[in-house]
């Protein structure tokens, strides 16, 4: 396996166990009272900072198990790479949208922040989730 | 992004008649990973013209004789 495809792992993996964690804390935590109340903010920079933390490790345990391939990208790394991209970047600006409109209409901030964390964590799973299935199946720039 | 190349490629048989090179050797000599020369190989990616030129080089056999269009996919 390429290093940048299990670099696309260690993203989706983290990806889906940081959305895992604070989306069920922030459901357990909406169940019991309005959204206005809840302290979010904390939870989602933890979030944040432990999805960053955790795919720098991932990496550089990924690096660790084969040093030689650590470094080697070539011109279908670079395709996949930017098509996977292009991709989390259109759930990306999905979701500044879907945060511009509850602006407009004065939603909750607890709705903003997490439109725009959902948005942010969706892109890097839809990225990674494209560059593996790009990896494995038949892949044409043109 | 899925749709398969009609480009053929003899670069499994190349391999072979150069002293059994493997894949890995092949991916060093023309400087891509070794999954990339599985994915041409399998016909699953298409090199740019300049990629392809490597291989060729790196067999000592001109372009056509590593990778060849079938008539039957020009245009009608």
């Amino acid at each position: 396996m390429a290093f940048l495809e299990k670099s696309n792992w260690v993203v989706l993996v983290v990806a889906v166990a940081t959305l895992a964690t604070y989306g069920t804390w922030t459901l357990t935590q909406a169940l019991g009272k309005p959204v206005s109340e809840i302290g979010w903010v904390q939870p989602m920079i933890y979030s944040i900072v432990g999805f960053v933390v955790l795919n720098i490790l991932g990496n550089v345990i990924a690096a660790a198990t084969n040093p030689k391939e650590a470094d080697k990208s070539d011109q279908r790394d670079r395709e996949i790479n930017a098509f996977g991209e292009r991709l989390g970047n259109y759930l990306v600006i999905a979701g500044a949208c879907v945060a511009l409109v509850l602006t407009m209409v004065a939603a909750d901030r607890f709705w903003i922040g997490n439109a725009i964390y959902f948005a942010g964590i969706l892109g890097a799973m839809g990225s990674s989730v494209t560059k593996i299935v790009a990896y494995h199946g038949p892949f044409q720039k043109w | 992004m899925v749709k398969p190349t009609h480009v053929t490629n003899s670069i499994r048989a190349l391999r072979f008649a150069n002293g059994e090179m493997t894949q890995a050797d092949l991916a060093d000599r023309v400087g891509v990973t070794r999954q990339t020369v599985i994915a041409i190989e399998q016909g699953k990616y298409s090199p740019s013209l300049e990629m392809a030129f490597q291989i060729a080089r790196a067999f000592g056999v001109r372009l056509d004789e590593v990778f060849q269009y079938p008539d039957s996919e020009e245009k009608p």
